[in-house]
């Protein structure tokens, strides 16, 4: 028996949640659906394949002040950020939502990330199924599924006149606290994503083709747009800077790509990576071999954003299916 | 909730000493505003920490002073980019951001016994200099220590003042070189490679801790392992671009290793297995 929540039920519950919370949930905004802290539960899309964003920005957004400097009388003071609001995010899916797991392993390591971490504490995620994978979703390949529960607090799944309730954390019992759920019978069509992709000789594999000419050839058609790390929900490399005015300087960070030739730019101008070649190179070694040693799992849920956004049409899938016949070739040859 | 500091929130320091070191090198002599603080701030021979210019920006720098003289945290730093250049511009009483220490350092434990052969190179002088002077005051703990340092000029040369002292200590040697002398220059005209070469230090019992430009890198390693030294007994320090010092920002990654948390000091033993290489 599982529970179920209506249709009405649902909006009289976010409308509720919203008196002392931000709710942030799927909107759309120019035809682009993406998430937004909403005034009124009408502005909600439940129909979407995925947001353009990932819910990654609402953790570590774009740009973010860490903390501001204050200059007064002759004197400097530092002002820190709290963030003192509870939120709920609704809608997140499993991919983006174990993207933020995989986030945690970064930014909650010692030391934690304060800003972040004080994020997380305060935000209960409520997850939505996905009942038909988009084209590009190949979250079945990395370890998760359409309806995975495992990385948010509570778990929704639509059926006919509204949704199947699971409670997953402490979190997201508290949050149901004041909400009567009725038993439900209701089944629903489990959805599939593809799962034949092989990755779990990647690593290893990787290891083999550092030296390859691959890399430069996928790299020659990269544009540095950066869209792929922007759109993905686990890419965390970032810069911080000081936004000064004219009483205070906000010390911001915001996000970076490593596909950026000054990413890695000295002063001096001394760069270990003058190459497109190297740099794409960076980019599929972080997600595909350095964070995995680092933190045992591969650094992508599988979300197909960057399939989705790269205007060159470079795809994690192909570079995931390429590099073991590459090591192969190369151990071949050794 | 126990809460946690903000590990980007710099402690407030104030400036209170800069010194020239060179044309383009100053020194800053700085200490934290809270005491507290500035008795904890404990730090070790090849650490760096974060040094901030309010409204520009902060860079990470390689810790100079020795921190057993309790003589103030001390920077050297070369005027290269826009922080540098800020920093340069500050004056005594300044008040600028210290974040850290950061890093792992030289084993100067482990090196006790040993024959420390020093190479230095310009600005790369600057994580050399706590190493030398923590040998120099517990001098009878360590073996010969042969100091080699060039620049481009001799103006360029950093820690002039220090040349005599280091020199005056028991069983150490010190050799200076330059690319192009002057007329007051009587010393070497000649290339750290080509130094290391005519001294022909002895690998026996010995590590040679070297840190300069890429190139004086490249082809002192290769002079060095000509003469018998192992992968293991060279060490040096690696520099990247850094944003946070945490292992967060992604950004000074040499293949799975992060410069920041994993390093800076790594010995070349180490480095070559590196799958990335600079």
């Amino acid at each position: 028996m599982s529970k179920f929540i209506s249709k009405d039920e649902l909006a009289f519950w976010l409308d509720g949640l919203m008196k002392d919370r931000q709710l942030i949930a799927p909107v759309i905004v120019d035809d682009q659906t993406v998430f937004k802290p909403i005034m009124n539960v009408d502005e909600i899309v439940f129909d979407y394949k995925n947001t353009v964003l990932s819910a990654k920005e609402w953790f570590f957004p774009t740009t973010e002040p860490l903390f501001t400097i204050c200059h007064k009388d002759g004197s400097t003071d530092l002002a820190p950020i709290d963030i003192e609001k509870e939120s709920v995010v609704f809608g997140i899916r499993p991919c983006d939502a174990a993207g933020l797991k995989l986030l945690d392993k970064v930014f909650l390591g010692e030391p934690p990330d304060f800003i972040y971490s004080q994020r997380r504490d305060k935000t209960t995620l409520i997850g939505l199924t996905c009942l038909e994978p988009a084209p590009q979703c190949f979250c079945g390949s990395m370890g998760t599924t359409p309806n995975n529960a495992d990385d948010v607090d509570i778990m929704l799944t639509e059926v006919e006149d509204g949704y199947i309730v699971s409670t997953v954390t402490e979190k997201g019992k508290a949050l149901l606290s004041d909400v009567k759920l009725s038993d439900s019978e209701k089944s629903w069509q489990e959805a599939k994503c593809p799962t034949e992709l092989q990755v779990k000789e990647v690593p290893e594999a990787m290891k083999n083709c550092f030296e390859d000419n691959y890399w430069t050839r996928v790299s020659d058609r990269c544009i540095h747009c950066n869209i792929c790390a922007y759109v993905c929900p686990v890419c965390h490399c970032f810069d911080i800077r000081d936004c000064p005015t004219s009483e205070e300087t906000e010390r911001i960070r915001c996000w970076d790509s490593c596909q950026s030739p000054g990413f890695t730019r000295a002063a001096g101008g001394h760069t270990p990576r003058p190459t497109k070649g190297s740099r794409l190179r960076q980019r599929f070694y972080h997600k595909l071999l350095y964070f995995p040693e680092r933190f045992g799992d591969l650094q992508c849920t599988g979300c197909g954003r960057c399939v989705l956004s790269c205007p060159v049409n470079i795809d994690i899938r192909e570079i995931i299916m390429d590099v073991p016949k590459l090591g192969a070739e190369s151990g071949a040859k050794a | 909730m126990e809460q946690k500091p903000n590990p980007f929130m710099p402690h407030m320091a104030t400036i209170k000493s800069v010194t020239d070191l060179t044309p383009d090198v100053k020194l800053f002599n700085t200490e934290l505003d809270d005491p507290a603080a500035q008795s904890g701030f404990n730090y070790q021979p090849g650490q760096f920490a974060f040094l901030s210019a309010y409204g520009i920006g902060e860079a990470p720098f390689c810790l100079t002073s020795a921190a057993h003289r309790k003589s103030g945290i001390e920077f050297a730093i070369r005027a290269v980019g826009t922080v540098t250049n800020a920093l340069h511009e500050l004056e005594e009483g300044a008040k600028v951001g210290i974040r850290g220490p950061f890093g792992n350092s030289f084993p100067m434990d482990e090196y006790k016994g040993k024959n420390i052969i020093i190479i230095g190179g310009g600005i790369g002088m600057a994580p050399l200099h706590p190493v030398i002077n923590t040998i120099i005051d517990c001098r009878d703990d360590y073996g010969n220590l042969l100091i080699m340092n060039g620049a481009r000029t001799p103006q360029d040369l950093v820690f002039k003042d220090e040349f005599d002292v280091w020199a005056k200590a028991p069983n150490t040697k010190v050799e200076l070189t330059v690319d192009r002398g002057d007329d007051d220059w009587k010393g070497r005209v000649a290339l750290i490679p080509d130094v290391v070469v005519d001294l022909n230090p002895s690998p026996e019992k010995a590590i040679a801790i070297i840190c300069g430009p890429p190139i004086m890198i490249h082809f002192t390693l290769i002079k060095l392992k000509d003469l018998g030294f192992a992968n293991d007994q060279i060490v040096t320090t690696l520099e990247g671009k850094m944003k946070c010092g945490l292992g967060k920002c992604g950004r000074c990654n040499v293949g799975e290793k992060y410069i920041c948390v994993d390093g800076p000091v790594f010995t070349f033993e180490q480095i070559s297995q590196f799958i990335e290489q600079f």
